[in-house]
């Protein structure tokens, strides 16, 4: 931006999904902001991505979700001031990879962001907006140890009218088998699934299912919590890509393989609250609301 | 709104305003009010027949409604250009209410109805390029405040309300039926979409000879006596001005075939003062109003609070020192 912005762009950030991300002080308050320039489509105009996020962000405020400020139009530029952080979860994980080594955070710490991220989900969820694309790389934290949902990008509004959702959604490693099975009909499940896949990556400094494809997503999940049957999860059978071939895998002792990945001794009361999270069956995962009363976080709560 | 050395511009959204203040703003951009409205009829048609084209649901018309009106608030209404903002405000509200359509598919069709026979690749070009260039123009409109059409819409809403209130399937298509003849008002720009449904309700329950409107607090609903009575009347007036142009008149539900021009006349008379929404006392010197917007300030930033216009005219502090990363 220009010397005649009230915003002084500094250096960049990333890109978003439909956007680059500069960091920027504003001149008259001296406060650091992110601005997000959107790129106008000259074929299809103003980005639904970036109406999405505008609509949906401007009207939450919680202390676990980016704020948008202002939106701004220059010429033919827009631009979405949020409130800066200095980081996010994934590249703090990746400056604490020792060599090639990825290390997981300390359990105070996992608990602290774990804890942040369900208060933020839950808040999206009772003001009925799914974010659809929780990942390390969206959830931004600061030098206080604050952590806050970001990039609404994918998200949406829920509820009346029901609507069937479009299952290109949530990065791979982090989406729900449901949806990885071509569900439309998914709802506040599809952001447990990550907040547990989210928990698991936290622990060991290990995304928990690095699939490459829908397919090879499918299969890690199967290894490690068991292929589903119509007994374990009714209705799984009708969902469009289920496939009666899947390689059929029991369950596995998850604490087990989590505990090889890591140092420190994982506490049960953590794997209740991951198994809790990541359960197959959408219907049997937990809410936002439950996993926040969890034992796990009594210390927050009492 | 205030301006600053940096050419930069601060708006605050105010997604609802007063009759007063409509009719105000509309000094500087509607030169004759009769050919305004005669349009607005014609473009809710047009749109109609887009969205019917479409099959899109009732919220994509009445989103692309709101924002036609509200764009000739703060834009200069022109004959020659009012169906391509209509089509724009119809390509706006489809991303906003995720019925989505390509601005191919939309600016064929909006040629299409507005009789060009044979489309040529560059007619349509051109439709495109406005089309996009009338988006952002409204987006500013509307201060990217997207609060109001993103969630409620007063159909939906309406039947809920409806079963809340225990009113027959009935009743609730005859107010289903009323609250499609208040889009074509201004009321849109004045009072939430609930309290809209609410009105539409009333009105219903009143024109039903065995059903007495409930007596229930409007509080209950996250409404106010003051901003229902501004629909009720407004609606009121409209079948008692033009009865005979609703659309309500050719689709009466049976039982209802005997409601005419007489009965909301006589539910006028029985309601007494007309009366709605307090009009506030600075009316002429409210810049956001009598001012016409300027465009060409280079940086317009908007917002939806207060507090972030008046955080910056605190008095400016030095940035904050970096901090190490956690």
């Amino acid at each position: 931006m220009a010397s005649s912005s009230q915003f002084k762009q500094l250096e960049k950030l990333g890109n978003g999904t439909y956007a680059t991300v500069y960091k920027g002080l504003n001149k008259t308050t001296g406060v650091y902001v992110a601005l997000k320039e959107v790129k106008l489509d000259s074929e299809e105009g103003t980005p639904s991505t970036a109406i999405r996020e505008i609509s949906l962000m401007k009207e939450l405020r919680h202390d676990n979700i980016v704020r948008l400020y202002d939106v701004i139009h220059t010429e033919n530029k827009l631009t979405l001031v949020f409130e800066f952080m200095d980081n996010d979860l994934k590249k703090y994980m990746d400056s604490r990879t020792v060599g090639n080594a990825p290390q997981g955070l300390e359990t105070n710490l996992v608990k602290y962001f774990e804890w942040q991220l369900l208060r933020g989900v839950a808040f999206c969820h009772e003001n009925r907006i799914l974010h659809r694309d929780l990942k390390p790389q969206n959830l931004l934290i600061n030098n206080k140890g604050q952590l806050k949902l970001g990039d609404f990008g994918l998200a949406r509004a829920y509820g009346i009218p029901v609507n069937t959702f479009s299952s290109e959604v949530v990065t791979l490693w982090y989406r729900a088998p449901d949806v990885l099975m071509g569900s439309r009909t998914y709802s506040t499940s599809i952001d447990i699934w990550s907040c547990g896949c989210i928990l698991a990556e936290m622990i060991t400094g290990k995304p928990l299912f690095p699939g490459s494809n829908d397919e090879e997503q499918l299969n890690m999940i199967f290894e490690t919590m068991g292929t589903p049957t119509e007994r374990t999860w009714p209705g799984v059978s009708t969902l469009p890509k289920y496939n009666a071939q899947f390689k059929q895998h029991l369950p596995k002792d998850l604490r087990a393989i989590l505990q090889s990945q890591t140092q420190g001794t994982i506490d049960p009361v953590v794997m209740d609250l991951l198994y809790a999270l990541l359960q197959l069956n959408p219907d049997s995962r937990i809410t936002a609301g439950q996993a926040l009363n969890h034992s796990w976080f009594a210390e927050y709560y009492q | 709104m205030s301006v600053n050395q940096f050419q930069t511009q601060i708006v605050l959204s105010r997604p609802y305003l007063t009759r007063e203040q409509i009719k105000t703003a509309q000094k500087n951009t509607i030169p004759d009010r009769r050919s305004y409205n005669q349009r607005r009829i014609m473009v809710f048609k047009f749109l109609c027949d887009m969205c019917t084209q479409f099959k899109f649901p009732r919220r994509t018309l009445e989103t692309a409604m709101y924002f036609y009106q509200r764009y000739h608030i703060f834009n200069k209404f022109e004959t020659e250009i009012c169906y391509d903002v209509a089509t724009s405000c119809l390509f706006l509200s489809c991303k906003q209410v995720e019925t989505m359509k390509k601005i191919t598919e939309i600016c064929l069709e909006s040629l299409r109805l507005r009789g060009m026979l044979k489309i040529s690749p560059e007619a349509l070009d051109n439709c495109k390029k406005r089309v996009i260039q009338l988006e952002l123009r409204i987006l500013e409109t509307c201060c990217f405040d997207y609060r109001i059409n993103q969630t409620i819409h007063i159909d939906e809403i309406l039947c809920k309300f409806g079963k809340e209130l225990l009113l027959s399937y009935d009743l609730c298509h005859l107010a289903w039926l009323v609250a499609f003849d208040a889009l074509k008002l201004e009321v849109l720009l004045m009072v939430p979409q609930h309290t809209i449904a609410l009105a539409a309700l009333r009105i219903a329950c009143e024109l039903s000879p065995d059903v007495t409107w409930p007596n229930v607090r409007y509080q209950l609903f996250e409404s106010d006596e003051s901003s229902l009575n501004e629909v009720y009347f407004d609606l009121l007036n409209f079948y008692i001005n033009v009865f005979e142009l609703s659309d309500l008149k050719d689709n009466l539900p049976p039982g209802f075939e005997t409601v005419g021009v007489e009965s909301f006349i006589q539910l006028k008379k029985s309601a007494g003062r007309e009366r709605g929404l307090k009009e506030p006392d600075n009316l002429a010197s409210d810049a956001y109003i009598t001012k016409e917007r300027d465009f060409s300030i280079r940086e317009r930033r908007y917002v939806l609070s207060r507090k972030r216009i008046n955080e910056e005219n605190l008095p400016v502090k030095p940035p904050p020192a970096k901090k190490e990363k956690t």
